[in-house]
């Protein structure tokens, strides 16, 4: 041996002996275990997503990396996740219904179904609602829909391609039209609303502080149910439009996972759900308590929600 | 040189921005009802735009040489040296692949020493692999 | 309006012994992390996010803050002293400060660096705190009409570095806005020249283009040149003269009004969400180079290069706080991190904070003001190190930033794919310096490429494509003529360049 060869033996072994795995007895992440966000830094998703994580963390000891892949509103995070191998060290997070929408409108072209993951549970129910200023001259969706044809065309901000569906049945329903701008998330919806430039724009979330300072107010819910927070205003359905979204932010893994593992960690998410540090960050993030529908519910949630989508977003 | 260098990436660029217009953007961007701006709108105005100014630079050329042949063949080694680690940690991990990439780079760049080849070879990849695994709690690719 | 007491109260929480300990720890980590080529400032915030859970608020926001100004000015290390950005607003730093350091003096480069990013931090800190709300009012006039303008504008200022030819800096930004448009479109959300590739739906990771084209490629042509040759990445000559490894006061004086420049750039789009420090960074170089009596010095290691490029740079990161607080809308990749860190620590960013928890607010600036100071002393620390450390050979210099390019690419875009995509870019780097175009002009296209591609899509809906609705914004018209009068002025320039 040169002394080449003796330094790289010497390095790789020093490398093997520091990489040695160590023996588990109970289930847990070999390495790191990872959840991937499908959305980027400082939104709902991420903050739900990130706390908990650190409850997880807390409560099992285990070592839990949170990491943001946006695109696509999910799909680009759950494309790449289909594709991992199984092993049991990657989590997915996203939002329901941009994936099932995806599903319904490009199937065929995704490289992944329901199918393709094994559902850990649910953390929460977002609500989504349609804004505008406090000096919009309309107060709901048929004010809306009036004060659109009078002026010809009325701007309105979508940040997704649901949204972007439920605008149109609404146009083809109401006759009246609408230039929907696409905006780069709820947050700059709000910033559209504020600068004028748009009259109405659809807000999950980003609008709570704005309607707390009264300088916004909700046109109409986007929900099957009426929202929580303002229980007064009229849904989309109820204003003779057949289009509802009911997005569900949930968890998954590749399937083919070991159940061990699944069964351990869709535990841990229960567990961390029911956390009241997380119920507080989820009020903050949602208006709404954590909803956690167990890795069964969760399944039959998607299954049930593709069908719906299949009726209401099918081009 | 009968060829010069801005001749060369000019006509490349021509071909390049037509391939794109022609070729690549119709296949490979869907087309949709509607819509304020189509998907293909903004690549296929850039794509012309870059074969017209290719064109024009094969046309009219600057004097610009390229650099040293032989260096480029240099630095097409390391481009492979790399490809192949890269593929090599796909394979095998970072904990395996590190020290001989390094060991081989080191080499290549002419560095015979021992104590610094030690510490490239060795302390580099320990640091990183304890800053990143231990430290950061992350894992190595 | 937030009463007198609070603010105190406010000040008073954060000038405490404990935040300053967490506030300088944030800082050495975020010069340290921030300089590691690879890794870089956006990737220490990553990191250190989870570290502050189990913090309460504000020391968990004093060494966030921390962590940001440090990796503001340990971002400009490697681009000063290798030559290797590790984002693209530190590429404009380079453009002087590694000719400097080349002439044996890194300290001196290293050290404008800091003062000059001190200063447009500082400077746009100010403005945040006595300003802030009276400005985020006018960032929400700019809308998409006016912010298409305002990045039409940002491209003509470009023209003042395209060198010697402006076929070729058009092709360099032409490639830069195809790249961009990888991913998905803007309005539609259709896949979009991904080639079945699912993982760059989202658009080719901007770490992966960044590195590769910046610094990879440039240790790629450095390896070739050192072949068999070793010797020190950098040598700091002792000249005898002590003003070669400092800043005197009067160098420092003489860039006054670059600097004062640079920062108002960098805090006027620092407030406007989506355009970023590197188109700051680029156009404070620009204009400061064709303001100067001897252009000709500039990118051979003159101060004013990067006076121009850190005060810019580093005052966009400032003033991203200002749509941040008062809007709750970040600004950029940061302030996106920044916002959701806010948010985890219960702090809701929005029209009512001020109101709401005005007394943390207060003391994040006061952590903020904490910082600046802290950065500075610890800068001048930090930075000998760093030239003591690229002073080690280059053999071992440029495998070591390779393993960390490796890694740091692999941890921002989770797994080797990126590093793959980054390998790729290297080589059109490499490819495209050697044929002579602009690595910079590419690297700015493409990263505000997709903002001006949604930008033009909003604005046609809300024109319904009717262009003539332009002319009803007088900003947007402002800045439409002041982009023609700039291409014309910098097509003058240039050509007087070539024959002078």
């Amino acid at each position: 041996m040169n002394p080449k060869t003796k330094l790289l033996a010497l390095g790789a072994s020093v490398m093997m002996a520091f990489a040695a795995p160590a023996a588990a007895s109970d289930w847990k992440p070999n390495g790191p275990l990872t959840i991937q966000i499908g959305f980027g830094a400082g939104g709902s998703t991420d903050t739900m997503g990130r706390v908990l994580a650190k409850v997880m963390k807390e409560n099992t000891g285990w070592n839990i990396v949170v990491e943001n892949k946006p695109g696509g509103g999910g799909v680009a995070m759950f494309t790449g996740l289909s594709q991992r191998p199984a092993k049991g060290d990657l989590i997915g997070m996203g939002v329901s219904i941009p994936v099932l929408v995806q599903l319904v409108n490009r199937g065929d072209q995704l490289l992944f179904n329901i199918d393709s993951f094994d559902y850990l549970g649910t953390v929460a129910k977002a609500e989504l609602a349609l804004v505008a200023s406090k000096d919009a001259p309309f107060d709901d969706l048929e004010g809306l829909i009036a004060y659109a044809k009078a002026q010809g065309t009325l701007p309105v901000a979508t940040m997704a391609p649901p949204q972007v569906l439920m605008m149109k049945q609404t146009m083809a329903k109401a006759g009246a039209e609408f230039n929907l701008v696409t905006a780069d998330g709820g947050a700059e919806v709000m910033k559209l609303i504020l600068g004028g430039q748009v009259l109405a724009g659809f807000g999950s979330g980003e609008h709570y502080p704005y309607l707390e300072s009264g300088d916004m107010k909700v046109i109409a819910g986007a929900n099957q149910a009426r929202l929580s927070y303002a229980p007064e205003v009229k849904t989309f359905i109820e204003s003779g439009i057949e289009a509802y979204v009911d997005p569900v932010f949930f968890l998954a893994m590749r399937d083919g996972t070991d159940p061990a593992a699944t069964e351990a960690i869709a535990a841990a998410i229960d567990e961390a759900t029911k956390a009241p540090e997380f119920a507080e960050i989820v009020q903050n993030a949602v208006k709404g308590d954590p909803l956690n529908m167990g890795p069964e519910g969760t399944h039959q949630m998607m299954v049930d929600g593709l069908a719906n989508a299949k009726v209401l977003f099918a081009k | 040189m009968a060829v010069s260098a801005d001749r060369a990436s000019g006509a490349f660029f021509l071909l390049f921005g037509l391939a794109m217009y022609f070729y690549v953007n119709p296949v490979y961007i869907e087309t949709v009802d509607g819509g304020n701006l189509a998907p293909n709108k903004v690549p296929n105005i850039v794509s012309i735009i870059v074969a017209v100014c290719g064109a024009f630079l094969t046309l009219k050329p600057t004097a610009h040489q390229v650099r040293n042949p032989i260096l480029m063949v240099k630095t097409g080694l390391y481009v492979g040296l790399l490809v192949a680690g890269i593929y090599a940690m796909s394979w095998f991990g970072f904990e395996y692949v590190a020290p001989i990439l390094a060991l081989a780079i080191m080499w290549m760049i002419g560095e015979r020493r021992p104590l610094w080849l030690g510490l490239g070879v060795v302390g580099m990849p320990v640091l990183i692999w304890f800053l990143v695994t231990q430290v950061l709690e992350r894992a190595l690719p | 309006m937030v009463d007198f007491a609070t603010i105190l109260a406010g000040f008073g929480d954060a000038f405490t012994l404990f935040n300053l300990a967490f506030v300088l720890f944030g800082v050495v980590l975020g010069q340290f992390v921030g300089a590691v080529p690879g890794i870089g400032p956006i990737m220490a915030m990553a990191i250190a996010i989870p570290f502050t859970f189990g913090l309460d608020p504000l020391p968990a926001i004093a060494f966030l803050v921390g962590v940001n100004k440090g990796g503001l000015v340990g971002g400009a290390v490697p681009a000063v002293l290798m030559n290797t950005p590790g984002t693209p607003d530190a590429a404009a730093t380079a453009m002087d400060g590694y000719p400097l350091a080349k002439q044996g003096k890194p300290l001196k480069a290293t050290k404008m660096a800091l003062f000059s990013s001190i200063t447009g931090d500082t400077f746009s800190d100010i403005v945040l705190i006595t300003v802030s709300a009276p400005l985020a009012v006018l960032a929400l006039k700019m809308g998409p009409i006016e912010v298409v303008a305002l990045m039409i504008f940002a491209f003509s200022i470009l023209a003042g570095l395209t060198g010697n030819s402006l076929t070729k800096g058009i092709i360099a930004a032409g490639l830069g806005l195809l790249v961009a448009s990888v991913g998905q479109d803007p309005e539609n959300f259709t896949p979009r020249l991904i080639f079945g590739y699912w993982d760059v739906f989202d658009g080719l990771p901007l770490p992966s283009v960044a590195i590769g084209m910046l610094a990879i490629s440039e240790i790629l042509h450095r390896m070739s040149e050192a072949h068999g040759n070793v010797q020190s990445a950098i040598v700091a000559k002792d000249t005898g003269n002590p003003d070669d490894r400092r800043v005197t006061w009067l160098e420092y004086w003489s860039c006054r009004y670059t600097m004062l420049r640079g920062a108002t750039i960098g805090t006027i789009l620092g407030a406007l969400p989506g355009i970023g420090s590197t188109a700051a960074a680029f156009m404070s170089y620009a204009m400061t180079k064709a303001s100067s009596k001897d252009p000709g010095s500039f990118g051979k290691g003159n101060i004013q290069g990067i006076a121009a490029s850190e005060s810019a740079n580093s005052a966009v990161v400032g003033s991203n706080l200002i749509p941040l607080l008062t809007l709750g809308i970040p600004g950029s990749v940061g302030a996106a991190l920044i916002i959701s860190a806010f948010m985890i620590h219960g702090m809701q960013p929005g029209p009512l904070l001020f109101e709401n928890q005005g007394r943390l607010v207060y003391g994040l600036f006061g952590a903020m003001i904490m910082a600046n100071f802290v950065n500075l002393w610890v800068g001048q620390v930090g930075l000998r190190v760093w030239v003591k450390v690229v002073s080690a050979p280059e053999s071992i210099i440029f495998a070591s930033a390779i393993l960390l390019c490796i890694v740091g690419v692999a941890m921002a875009t989770s797994g080797l794919f990126g590093v793959a995509i980054m390998l790729i870019f290297a080589v059109l780097g490499y490819l495209m310096t050697s044929f002579g175009y602009s690595l910079v002009i590419f690297i700015i296209a493409f990263f505000l490429g997709p903002r001006f591609e949604k930008s033009i899509a909003q604005s046609l809906a809300l024109t319904n494509g009717d262009l003539t609705q332009v002319l009803k914004s007088p900003v947007a018209v402002a800045l439409l003529v002041l982009s023609v009068i700039s291409v014309v002025w910098f097509l003058r320039k240039n050509a007087q360049a070539e024959q002078g």
